[in-house]
């Protein structure tokens, strides 16, 4: 039985692979105006706090601002319209992530280049010094000689 | 006169650290033991006259003497004395006189407990330790005097920050902070003076391992503090926001973290000297960008003070150490490389390494994050924000892998690993964990990060429970011991690895706990009339009555109370309230949290009419936030446990009954 | 070759010097802001006194928007002379008008009594929206519309006599200046 062991622990780990994949994969229900509008307020920084979402802030401001984002998707606005809305405003500032993908790349290339890195200098380790090759007669010969004229 | 005091006792400790200073240097050029001893007397009289300062503070405090300006401006005559002992580290200056005291406190300790030991070491310890303690003495004596006197004194103080009175961990979180941070200082004075003394073999690692543990510990308790503190005070219901400062407090900890791992390696089988010396330089100098951060005004953050004149001190402090440090380790950089037994590209040194890259793409991850606004602004003139959404998404999946790597890594062996070793020792769990995630969708769990944090969470459990049932099993059979002696006496033997599995047990819950409470939280914000009920979760919460009044504690605070009462998996009454202190411009929120085991009720209050009576009100449901408090104190256990002094094995063999030998003949030559 | 390894210690200090540097002398709270060069936007709100007022009151003359409140001190007290003396100064060409930010009717009037009533209209921004528009981050926030409508410069933080003059420069004419 445990001989089988590793196989069938393979087979659940790929069984659940399918299995995400399928549910990932799948169109979930269409999210709602208030799942909409909470993301949205999770996304915006609230202008008053010190960096807190719209969504976690009891201010008078992030207070209006989710009113507007109700009002601008009940009047059949798109997310990136809302954001552009706000970003018109406050500038890129009031998006609480980078809209550009590069900040988003650059932790990753460096860990990418952390694990290279590392995966080189084991590489290097393994390969075991060069064994020393034995004396030949000769040397042997010269080194006891020298041997003696220190002990002179 | 108690200002006077205490101005003086900081000049005098300045006196006393740079006399140390010359002392240190002098006795480890010229090998002199009594200049070293004199240099140690020197610091731990720096370390009574911060004492003094301290003390003269609190009493300044305490009887609210407002000719101090620190004084006026941190305290009122209404102020409790609780709040007013505990001011001392409320804001800049006073913070700074604290700082020291740990400061010259941790040098104090070190200095004296090996003063008979590593000749050739300490007095360069001593001298970089004194250094360090110089710089804050000096900041204290030009740039932030606690004991500053004001003219004309007023028959009034501004108060405390409204923010710090709410919560009894005001007096827990800043201490366990401070002592953590000014305790790296210990492990980088030791890193300089192997590196100055060419020792630079892994002597200075074994010294400094529970020198770095110690103040490990009480940063790891004081980042928790701060979240659990600023969870119960906050209202916004949660606990970590990614903001500036508590990214300052962080960075430090995760590079200690890194070297903590790395340095078992570098004891077991050598190598990682440059690796090791580079780490204790980093997490050092990380408590200082920490500090600046926080104090010089240039981030926007919670704690966020004004512009201070300190900043640029702390820049200088920062590249100065760094330059000097760095350039040790350049200089000495020849001896420092190779060494040490190689190892597979399978093997527990490559899992404690991808440890050590992980750490530090963490680290990265949130420096680069913190100070990319400050670089857009200084390059393009633009202003963007980086926040938790950023670093939630990037730091997630670096967790999660060290979360997994936490779990196979002490299983592997040293060297070289087997596959068929790891095959048996990662089926089981490896099951366990597909079936945990396959339960999790079949109970209709569809958040991803829910799911992989679970699976990797009983993966990792099992692969532990697995290693000590093994240890235990052997040794039980070994030792004819049933299994919980057998446990028992194998932890207290092997303090190191079982205060690690525990420490690894700890950092398990707070992951599963983290992972569910943000993933399965509820909230809502609902407006209700009295008598009115709104409903959250399994929750029924009835509004009973709208209270003003003036606080008794202070009667300057005007609280606008809303009492309620619930019903649900917990029952009882709370109060929330909205605080109106005369210092701050906007009510400060006093949100009531339930607790239980399974859940928390965490009720805001947001606004009230008082027309109507009506109160708006934000309801949260948060799942096992309490878990997260508890895997904190399971971590402080377990590294308590693991640096805690074994019993002398000496005594213990001398104490069994001796055997007589049997003799017997021996046959032939 | 050998001593390359020696220009790591600039290469890792001076830029980090270099940035953290840079974040001295400007408040992190300031941002840029895109308003700049575009029109400014259209309101219509109720003054402390109970009128009307408006964008369209305001159009075809220069005019100044300073959001202040009574609870941001002393900022908005050490501006509040400077803005008075602008009243006097350029009251005929260029129309001041106060915009409350989440703050008290009552305690406005309060604060306009204690510290003096220069005279010009101070509309409540009851929900915000207006300094939503703006881009405003806190009080004090002053910006300056030309005749035509288009907002031309901005103060962020209290005005000084010199800073307001050569905000005003941006809105008034050339000839006049």
């Amino acid at each position: 039985m445990t001989r089988h062991l590793p196989t069938i622990a393979l087979g659940a780990l790929l069984a659940l692979a399918a299995l995400s994949i399928v549910f990932s994969v799948r169109p979930g229900p269409e999210p709602t105006l208030s799942e909409r509008a909470g993301a949205l307020a999770r996304e915006l920084r609230c202008p008053d706090c010190q960096g807190l979402s719209v969504a976690d802030s009891p201010t008078s401001s992030a207070r209006e601002i989710r009113r507007q984002i109700d009002e601008l998707l009940a009047t059949g606005g798109s997310d990136q319209a809302v954001r552009n809305h706000f970003v018109a405003r406050y500038g890129d500032w009031i998006l609480l992530a980078p809209r550009s993908p590069l900040p988003w790349l650059v932790p990753l290339a460096f860990v990418i280049a952390g694990i290279a890195g590392m995966v080189a200098w084991l590489a290097g380790r393994t390969r075991p010094p060069p064994a020393a090759s034995p004396l030949t007669a000769e040397e042997r010969r010269g080194l006891r000689e020298e041997a003696e004229a220190l002990d002179a | 006169m108690i200002p006077t005091i205490g101005h003086a006792s900081i000049v005098i400790g300045l006196g006393l650290t740079t006399y140390a200073v010359v002392a240190f240097v002098l006795a480890a050029g010229g090998r002199d033991e009594r200049l070293a001893a004199s240099g140690r007397r020197a610091v731990i009289g720096s370390f009574v006259a911060a004492l003094v300062g301290c003390v003269a503070m609190v009493i300044s405090l305490l009887t609210h003497d407002f000719s101090v300006l620190y004084v006026a401006e941190n305290n009122a005559t209404t102020t409790p004395a609780f709040i007013s002992a505990i001011s001392l580290w409320a804001a800049l200056e006073g913070s700074i006189l604290f700082w020291t005291l740990m400061a010259t406190g941790w040098a104090s300790v070190v200095l004296h407990r090996h003063r008979a030991r590593h000749r050739l070491l300490m007095p360069w310890v001593g001298a970089t330790l004194a250094c360090v303690n110089l710089f804050f003495f000096a900041v204290m004596t030009w740039a932030g005097n606690p004991f500053a006197l004001t003219a004309p004194v007023g028959a009034e103080g501004i108060g405390p920050n409204a923010l710090l009175q709410n919560h009894p961990f005001m007096a827990l979180h800043p201490p366990l902070l401070y002592l953590g941070y000014t305790g790296m200082a210990v492990p980088f004075a030791f890193g300089v003076a192997a590196l100055v003394t060419k020792r630079l073999d892994e002597e200075w690692l074994r010294i400094v391992r529970r020198w770095t543990l110690v103040p490990w510990i009480f940063l790891t308790l004081g980042i928790i503090a701060g979240a659990w503190w600023s969870y119960e005070v906050l209202g916004w219901g949660g606990y970590w926001a990614w903001d500036p400062v508590e990214n300052a407090a962080l960075l430090p900890w995760l590079t200690a973290t890194a070297f903590v791992h790395s340095a078992m390696v570098a004891e077991r089988r050598g190598g990682l000297r440059i690796w090791a010396s580079a780490l204790v330089i980093a997490t050092f100098t990380l408590t200082l960008v920490g500090t600046f951060l926080t104090r010089s005004g240039v981030v926007i953050s919670v704690h966020s003070f004004t512009q201070s004149a300190i900043g640029p001190w702390f820049l200088g402090a920062i590249l100065l150490a760094l330059t000097l440090s760095l350039g040790l380790l350049v200089w000495r950089l020849p001896g420092l490389i190779g060494g040490g037994r190689p190892s597979g590209l399978l093997s527990r040194e490559s899992a404690f390494l991808l440890n050590n890259v992980l750490f530090l793409g963490l680290t990265f991850a949130v420096l680069f994050g913190t100070l990319l606004p400050l670089l857009v602004t200084a390059t393009s003139g633009d202003t963007i924000s980086v926040g938790a959404p950023w670093f939630n998404t990037v730091n997630a999946p670096i967790f999660v892998a060290l979360l997994f790597l936490m779990g196979i890594g002490p299983a592997l062996p040293w060297g070289q690993a087997s596959w068929a070793t790891l095959r048996d020792r990662f089926a089981v769990p490896s099951i366990l964990g597909a079936v945990v995630v396959a339960a999790g969708l079949a109970l209709g769990l569809r958040s991803a990060a829910v799911l992989v944090t679970l699976g990797i969470a009983v993966l990792v459990g099992a692969i532990m429970i697995g290693e000590v049932i093994r240890g235990a099993s052997a040794r039980a059979r070994g030792r004819d011991e049933d299994a919980l002696t057998a446990t028992w006496r194998l932890a207290t033997r092997n303090r190191r690895r079982y205060g690690g599995y525990t420490v690894h047990v700890g950092v398990l819950v707070m992951a599963i706990a983290v992972a569910i409470s943000s993933g399965l939280a509820t909230d809502a914000t609902v407006t209700i009339g009295p008598g009115e009920t709104a409903r959250i979760g399994a929750y029924e919460i009835r509004h009973e009555r709208l209270v003003v009044e003036p606080l008794a504690a202070d009667a300057r605070v005007i609280e606008t109370r809303a009492e309620l009462t619930y019903t649900g998996p917990q029952t009882g009454s709370l109060r929330t309230a909205l605080r109106d202190y005369p210092n701050s411009p906007t009510a400060i929120a006093t949100p009531a949290v339930r607790t239980s085991f399974g859940e928390d009720l965490y009720v805001t209050l947001l606004a009230s009419d008082p027309s109507t009576q009506a109160v708006t009100l934000h309801l949260f449901v948060n799942p096992l936030v309490v878990w997260i408090w508890i895997g904190g104190v399971i971590v402080g256990i377990g590294s308590t446990f693991a640096i805690w002094p074994e019993r002398r094995r000496v005594a213990v063999a001398a104490a069994q009954p001796q055997r007589a030998p049997s003799v017997s003949p021996v046959e032939g030559a | 070759m050998r001593h390359l390894r020696w220009l790591l210690i600039p290469l890792v200090v001076l830029p980090l010097g270099l940035l953290l540097l840079s974040g001295f002398g400007r408040d992190p709270r300031e941002i840029a802001s895109p308003i700049l060069g575009r029109p400014a936007p259209e309101w219509s709100l109720t003054t402390l006194d109970g009128k009307a007022l408006g964008t369209d009151a305001l159009a075809g003359r220069p005019y100044v928007v300073n959001f202040w409140a009574s609870w941001c001190i002393p900022a908005c007290v050490d501006e509040h002379p400077v803005l008075a003396a602008a009243h006097e100064r350029y009251g005929d060409e260029v129309t001041i008008v106060g915009v409350l930010y989440q703050d008290d009717p009552g305690a406005a009037e309060s604060f306009l009594a204690r510290y003096g009533n220069a005279g010009y209209a101070h509309a409540v921004d009851e929900r915000g929206a207006l300094a939503i528009d703006y881009g405003v981050t806190g009080p004090p926030e002053t910006f300056f519309v030309d005749a035509d409508g288009i907002v031309r410069a901005k103060q962020f933080g209290p005005l000084t006599d010199a800073l307001l003059a050569d905000r005003m420069a941006s809105i008034l004419n050339v000839a006049e200046r």
